[in-house]
């Protein structure tokens, strides 16, 4: 029981950051009706001026994120505004390819401007909550404990948004049907930009919160944005909350199975490393669920069937 | 009419006396415009240009590389630009599909001792299967969801990969008792190409590529005429993995080692991006455009653009170019370059009617 508390606790960053990254592609994929593979190098640039203003500037964190957040809202502002709006009527994969162009860009201006950063904080807060449980000792990070509640309250704040305000209003209906939304009056630049700028600041957000547990890099956001491309497609992109709700359960469900490995297994069998194998097999296990989910369920688990006509 | 047919006959054959040298032009033009020999002389072009870059000083080595990474990738691409410009598909699963080609050459030749063909064999062997599993699935996602379920098949191959071999080292493979060197393996590789290139012409061009057009432009209406979508779903994938896995057994055998984990490793997403970017910019129709596409990913950075020496100071630079190339390809000239090219043409050929009419004066017949 301690053991499999733990695990879980441990999960606990990972579906902050992949919950705040699927939250910034979903927003881009339904304004924009594409797959934003730059958002992973736009969300490292934020961790790169963080670390920036954090470790050589001596600024408190609380300003540093901040800081990161506005800078890459601004840049995913830009990228829509300056790229994507004059583009319009590229087709979706010819919009993949832009992005993807824009990884080109960014990866290699990254290092110019931030040649010899590596790392940003060890910790929001520092020190750790531990109580005791079946007699295993369960520690509980207390920077995992102040991801947790950010990532919650940011990601509150924009589906009680969504749902309630206009602007969300707005984004539904742009997402909907773009064109029939700005016949009726919706300013749909003004919406894709703002929800460009929601996102670029979600990855940074994200990003820092990774940073705390991993080296930074200009690659270091690829493999939750390649989860969250996964969530969004499991959970459905017809809805908000269902790949956010799919993009957590993603690490909990691997580490669940690296638990099952190392915690039942490797006890049942008695054999360490044929748990410690079956933990190694875990991301190809769930891929794989989400693989037969996606054949059973074209539209996503939350997803809406649509008609199609001929 | 015997007699009709006959002074028919003899003015034919009046006129082929008399302009005798007009055929032969008109033939030799026509080998020129046979796309066979066109892939032939392009592969001896590029194997003169290899030998020339490895064997004197008038090319710099880099061009070796860079023309041989052109040459890999562009099977993959060939197979890719026929699966998107013809069945209207489009994967991001290149690289995992690439790395098939990859661990089928190690598993066969390092563990089992067998020749580099048969591990050529075994790739599209796994190849087709892996095809078969992608071509059903698109039967039910299309679009951009095939696109991301694709790259989730392409990371559960990359894992698999890095658990199994994170790192594989192959060395230099012997074939008939012969080590190949680096240098050789264009002998192999090239050729492979050409002929990648002779089959997929040949198959756009059978009713095979005209029902995938079909398809693409219509589901509903290819259906119609009785056009099984499953087949040809089926097809394109699998000759879209097949190519893929083929281009991982030419990059193996030319670099003789590869990294699962490495984020610059060619299963990793990068290389799939790079191969859709490189159809994009060359045009997703064309075998030419995607050989060219391929060029502007792979090669022009080591061939052109390091050899311009203020670039070669700032190598960082050399990717920002090639970052804004894409982008500005993308949104001017979306059918990529062979777009461009054909309306350069076009303007060539109208401005040499003009050239004409002011000569001879308008054509009013």
């Amino acid at each position: 029981m301690g053991y499999f508390l733990d695990t879980v606790l441990d999960s606990t960053t990972a579906m902050c950051v992949t919950a705040l990254v699927t939250m910034a592609i979903t927003l881009i994929f339904k304004t924009s009706f594409t797959t934003n593979f730059a958002q992973g190098v736009i969300s490292a640039f934020g961790a790169f001026v963080a670390s920036t203003f954090f470790n050589k500037m001596g600024w408190p964190i609380w300003c540093a994120v901040p800081i990161s957040i506005i800078v890459s809202a601004a840049i995913a502002v830009l990228v829509d505004v300056g790229i994507f709006r004059r583009g319009r009527y590229v087709n979706a994969v010819g919009k993949q390819i832009i992005t993807m162009g824009l990884i080109s860009v960014i990866v290699s201006i990254t290092p110019l401007i931030f040649p010899d950063l590596k790392y940003f904080a060890t910790n929001f807060l520092s020190g750790n909550i531990s109580f005791v449980i079946d007699g295993y000792n369960v520690t509980l990070a207390k920077n995992a404990l102040v991801s947790v509640i950010i990532t919650t309250i940011v990601l509150a704040t924009i589906f009680i948004t969504l749902r309630y305000s206009k602007w969300g209003l707005s984004v539904r209906a742009t997402a909907s049907n773009e064109y029939v939304a700005g016949m009726m009056g919706i300013n749909t630049h003004i919406v894709t930009a703002i929800s460009w700028g929601i996102a670029g600041g979600l990855g940074a957000l994200a990003a820092s919160i990774n940073a705390t547990s991993a080296e930074i890099g200009v690659y270091f956001m690829t493999e939750y944005q390649v989860t969250a491309f996964l969530a969004g497609i499991v959970g459905g992109f017809a809805t908000f909350h269902g790949p956010v709700i799919v993009a957590m359960l993603i690490p909990f469900c691997t580490n669940m199975i690296i638990w099952f490995g190392n915690g039942v297994i490797s006890k049942l069998t008695g054999d360490a490393t044929l748990g410690a194998s079956i933990g190694n097999w875990a991301t190809t296990i769930i891929y794989i669920i989400a693989l037969i989910i996606i054949f059973f369920k074209p539209n996503g688990i939350f997803g809406k069937k649509i008609e199609k006509k001929v | 009419m015997d007699k009709r047919l006959k002074q028919q006959y003899s003015f034919d054959s009046l006129n082929v006396q008399s302009k005798t040298s007009k055929p032969i032009a008109k033939n030799v033009r026509g080998i020129f415009k046979n796309s066979t020999f066109q892939y032939l002389l392009f592969g001896a072009i590029l194997i003169v240009l290899l030998l020339v870059s490895v064997k004197t000083p008038y090319l710099p080595y880099s061009w070796y590389g860079g023309l041989i990474s052109t040459a890999c990738f562009s099977i993959a691409s060939i197979g890719f630009c026929l699966l998107m410009g013809y069945s209207g598909m489009a994967s991001l699963g290149t690289g995992g599909f690439i790395g098939i080609g990859c661990y089928s050459v190690y598993y066969v030749m390092t563990l089992s001792g067998l020749s580099f063909f048969l591990a050529i064999l075994v790739a599209i062997l796994i190849a087709i299967i892996i095809g078969v599993i992608v071509g059903f699935i698109s039967l039910r996602i299309e679009s951009i969801y095939l696109v991301i379920l694709t790259l989730g098949l392409s990371e559960i191959l990359r894992n698999v990969y890095r658990v199994l071999s994170d790192s594989i080292n192959i060395g230099r493979v012997e074939i008939f008792g012969m080590k190949i060197l680096t240098a050789d393996t264009m002998y192999i590789i090239v050729p492979i190409l050409v002929i990648i290139m002779i089959v997929t012409k040949n198959l756009i061009s059978s009713p095979t590529g005209r029902a995938m057009l079909a398809m693409k432009n219509s589901t509903a209406a290819a259906q119609a005429m009785g056009i099984s979508v499953l087949k040809y779903r089926l097809m394109a994938f699998i000759i879209c993995t097949v190519y893929a896995s083929i281009s991982g057994t030419m990059l193996i055998l030319r670099n003789g080692s590869a990294t699962a984990s490495s984020g610059t490793s060619f299963y990793a997403l990068i290389t799939s991006l790079n191969i859709l970017a490189a159809v994009i910019i060359g045009g997703y129709k064309s075998i030419w455009g995607a050989i060219f596409g391929t060029f502007v990913m792979y090669g022009m950075n080591t061939t052109i653009l390091q050899n311009i020496s203020f670039l070669s100071e700032h190598p960082e630079l050399v990717t920002i170019i090639s970052g804004v190339l894409v982008i500005v390809v993308v949104m001017f000239y979306p059918g990529g370059l062979a777009q461009l090219l054909q309306g350069f043409k076009g303007k060539i050929s109208k401005l040499l009617l003009k050239i004409r009419e002011a000569k001879y004066g308008k054509d009013l017949g």
